[in-house]
């Protein structure tokens, strides 16, 4: 590949295809490169997102098309990033990429699914399910190829799946490569990963059974999610009557996240809408520090809030406690506008994580700020960054951002 | 709430409060973290959000007379859970302090003794007390460390001490008797006003109980160690305070000039003639002296040394603080070398470090309604009155 007047993208979620794509049709040549074994990003995993509330694939769906028609992109899924150098214009940079055991004969017929006789947790799903250790990512997921967890796979030993495939779509030798790019210009699209809520020991993530995180949520409430579209909790599958809404988890919080995640209080205002479509009786209840619904958003809040179907409470949640007996959560909190602590017995918790940097501790050479993100100016000529990987924004304020990156890519690429 | 108060800031008092060890107190951005994980806390306005807001403000009048800051026993869950870093539980040791000031008759002596940078002002009058009594004694042509065996009676007489700590005593119980009074009576306004004092008593003994057995230092979960240290200190302190008046009792109900000693006939008919009896009685007394001194020693170098490590969430301690603390590790140190080099026959080192023994117990005892220590009164007082509203019970 030595074609240096691409501009590489890392990371196929909404900002990278975004970036790439816009670049791409104006002419230049882009490439993705993507860890997972499909593009799409977080924003695959949610249920709904803003500002229309659709569900994700009326998005992603339009920019797969575009990929499909544009023969300026080049994108590679489990792939990474291993080493960059040289300048703008002439990058070098040694991309590994990780065996998927499926070729590009996979037809989807499941057929190798039914016979492998392992089982793993599904990842997508924030392992509230399994899939088979040969799986699809998720049912809508792009590419449309199948792929092996190479951790829980057996290998050649067993080779039953290699056995039932009419296609010869699956090769259990597969090796990992390593690739070499020559591009002009750098963007990091890296995104975010949820806030591992285990770190935080006093609101019993991992400990008390029905304490899930927002992301879960979203898992669930989805209809291509571990329980169909069905919210119901983790300990006995109960269908929830009251839900509280722990805003901050772990975000704001300099033993945890410093910085202000951005998109939780949005993300709990519309979860409460979940509850509401799946069963009108629910109540969720939102205990936050300071409300952050920017410009549109306010219009959003005014419409939950009237709507009734979610009560809001000023104070963050410290404590949270299982009982015994109904392993209901008790959350302990103080209505600072009450003036009262109080104890609150529920029958689910969501603890609104919030985002952490996926490139936060990584040690590529570029540029982070204190909390992780990839810091805007000053970075090295023709080395960018858009979205998430920059700042924690919604996918609006990304999207904007990643199509102004693309522009950046451009002039890297056009200087020479 | 939204009973249209107007509060105006005290910038300079907010400034004080910053300077004195709070520097951290406008960092609080109110999320009420601090108030669900103090174990101590009442439930109806739960502390020490709301007094971390009072304190950004200035406002204080009503933090000299709220029972809160006493319910407070600086464990520090608060301060570990703090997602700003704004330390409550420094914040409230501060504003112990300046409660202990803004209460304190006079109000001159609290600012004095309340400023670490005064201490020679403070310690200059002990001092010159003292050492004018010795030149009173040493005008009858005595020299200044008393030739022969060390007798501290010797270098400093008894019957100067006594009047002296008499009349200390007699003032530091009006000035407390004042303060407290004022205290008292802004604990008793809105939103805890007492309608009645019928459960004066049983709050009084429950109280003296809960300090007894330090249950409210055994709730504490990030800072536990405190209780062990605590228990020295001040059980340390109350067996000298036994021993002095054991002393005084000798001295002055039986006339004693030395305790149990096996040649006063006066005392050897006291206990039927048996020598072995008064021997035994000598050795239970010292024995119980020397216990309390270490036991004080033991848990002051613990506070110290835990205040040392720094674990993040522990006390960063203000300079008031370690003023106290290092007060007290100088009194018991003084006392006990003083006995130890008395014993050695050292004349000049013992009657060296017993003047110096007797600037601090002057400093703790004429200082009290003032420093640190002012806290046994205040807290007791917060904590009964507490109870009496109905707001602290265990």
């Amino acid at each position: 590949m030595s074609d240096n007047k691409s501009i590489l993208v890392i990371g196929g979620g909404i900002s990278g295809l975004t970036t790439a794509i816009e670049a791409a049709e104006t002419g230049y040549n882009t490439i993705i490169v993507e860890r997972n074994p499909y593009l799409g990003g977080r924003v695959a995993q949610l249920n709904r997102y803003f500002p229309k509330l659709c569900p994700p694939y009326c998005g992603l769906e339009i920019n797969f098309k575009r990929i499909k028609q544009n023969p300026n992109i080049k994108f590679y899924t489990m792939a990474e990033v291993e080493n960059i150098s040289g300048k703008e214009g002439n990058f070098t940079v040694q991309v590994k990429l990780n065996p998927r055991f499926v070729n590009s004969k996979c037809t989807g017929c499941n057929m190798c699914v039914e016979v492998c006789p392992v089982e793993r947790p599904n990842s997508f799903n924030f392992g509230m399910d399994k899939t088979k250790a040969i799986y699809r990512p998720h049912e809508m997921s792009f590419p449309m190829k199948y792929v092996i967890d190479s951790t829980a796979c057996p290998g050649t030993q067993c080779s039953k799946c290699v056995e039932v495939c009419k296609y010869n779509a699956i090769d259990l030798n597969m090796k990992a490569e390593t690739l070499q790019l020559n591009v002009s210009s750098i963007v990091y699209a890296t995104g975010w990963n949820p806030y591992d809520a285990t770190h935080m020991d006093n609101l019993g993530y991992g400990k008390v059974k029905n304490v899930i995180t927002n992301m879960m949520m979203e898992r669930m409430a989805a209809p291509n999610g571990p329980t169909k579209g069905k919210i119901v909790r983790p300990s006995d599958s109960k269908a929830v009557k009251t839900v509280a809404f722990v805003q901050c988890a772990g975000s704001r919080d300099e033993n945890h996240l410093a910085h202000c995640s951005s998109i939780c209080c949005m993300a709990t205002l519309k979860q409460a809408t979940y509850l509401r479509d799946s069963s009108p009786e629910t109540k969720a209840i939102m205990y936050y520090i300071d409300l952050r619904a920017p410009g549109k958003y306010e219009d959003f809040l005014k419409k939950v809030q009237a709507s009734n179907v979610i009560e809001m409470i000023k104070g963050k949640v410290a404590k949270i406690e299982e009982d015994s007996e109904t392993q209901d959560p008790i959350l302990v909190v103080e209505d600072v506008l009450g003036g009262k602590k109080i104890r609150q017995q529920v029958d689910m918790v969501v603890l609104a994580t919030g985002m952490e940097p996926s490139i936060k501790g990584k040690g590529t050479g570029v540029q982070l700020d204190e909390n992780g993100f990839v810091i805007a100016d000053g970075q090295q000529a023709g080395v960018y960054a858009a979205g998430v990987a920059k700042s924690p924004n919604d996918v609006m304020t990304s999207l904007q951002d990643a199509t102004g990156t693309a522009l950046k890519g451009i002039q890297s690429a056009a200087r020479r | 709430m939204g009973d249209g108060t107007v509060v105006t800031p005290d910038v300079g008092f907010v400034r004080s409060l910053q300077e004195a060890g709070a520097d951290t107190l406008k960092k609080c951005y109110q999320c009420a973290t601090c108030s669900v994980v103090c174990e101590l806390t009442p439930k109806d306005n739960p502390f020490p959000r709301k007094e971390m807001l009072m304190a950004q403000w200035g406002m204080k009048k009503a933090l000299a007379s709220d029972p809160d800051v006493w319910l407070c026993h600086n464990c520090n869950d608060c301060t570990k859970y703090c997602p700003r870093g704004a330390r409550p539980g420094d914040v409230l040791s501060v504003l112990r302090k300046s409660a202990v000031a803004e209460n304190a008759f006079p109000r001159f002596m609290g600012t004095i003794v309340g400023n670490p940078s005064l201490i020679l002002l403070a310690l200059a009058l002990p001092i010159l007390l003292f050492g004018a009594f010795i030149g009173v004694r040493m005008s009858s042509g005595q020299p200044l460390f008393p030739e022969g065996q060390v007798v501290f009676d010797k270098f400093f007489p008894i019957h100067y001490i006594d009047p002296i700590f008499i009349t200390t005593t007699t003032l530091v119980m009006l000035s407390f008797v004042i303060s407290v009074s004022r205290f008292w009576n802004g604990l008793n306004t809105q939103p805890y006003k007492l309608l009645a004092y019928g459960r004066f008593l049983p709050s009084f003994i429950a109280t003296i109980k809960e300090i007894v057995f330090h249950n409210k230092f055994q709730k504490c979960d990030a800072n536990k160690e405190r209780t062990t240290a605590h228990r020295l200190v001040m059980f340390g302190f109350i067996g000298l305070f036994i021993t002095t008046n054991w002393a005084v009792f000798h001295m002055y109900v039986l006339g004693w000039r030395s305790p149990y000693s096996l040649t006063d006939p006066n005392i050897l008919a006291l206990f039927g003639g048996s020598k072995e009896l008064v021997f035994l009685a000598y050795l239970v007394f010292k024995t119980f002296g020397n216990l309390s001194a270490i036991a004080f020693l033991l848990g002051g170098i613990m506070i110290v040394s835990s205040r040392l490590k720094d674990k993040g969430f522990v006390s960063k301690t203000s300079s008031f603080d370690w003023l106290f603390a290092s007060v007290m590790l100088i009194l018991a140190v003084t006392g006990l070398l003083s006995e130890l080099l008395r014993v050695a026959g050292l004349a000049v080192p013992a009657y060296t470090i017993y003047f110096i023994h007797l600037i601090f117990v002057f400093y703790i005892i004429a200082y009290l309604p003032y420093s640190k220590l002012a806290h046994l009164v205040y807290r007791t007082v917060a904590i009964t009155y507490s109870k009496m509203a109905n707001r602290d019970i265990m």
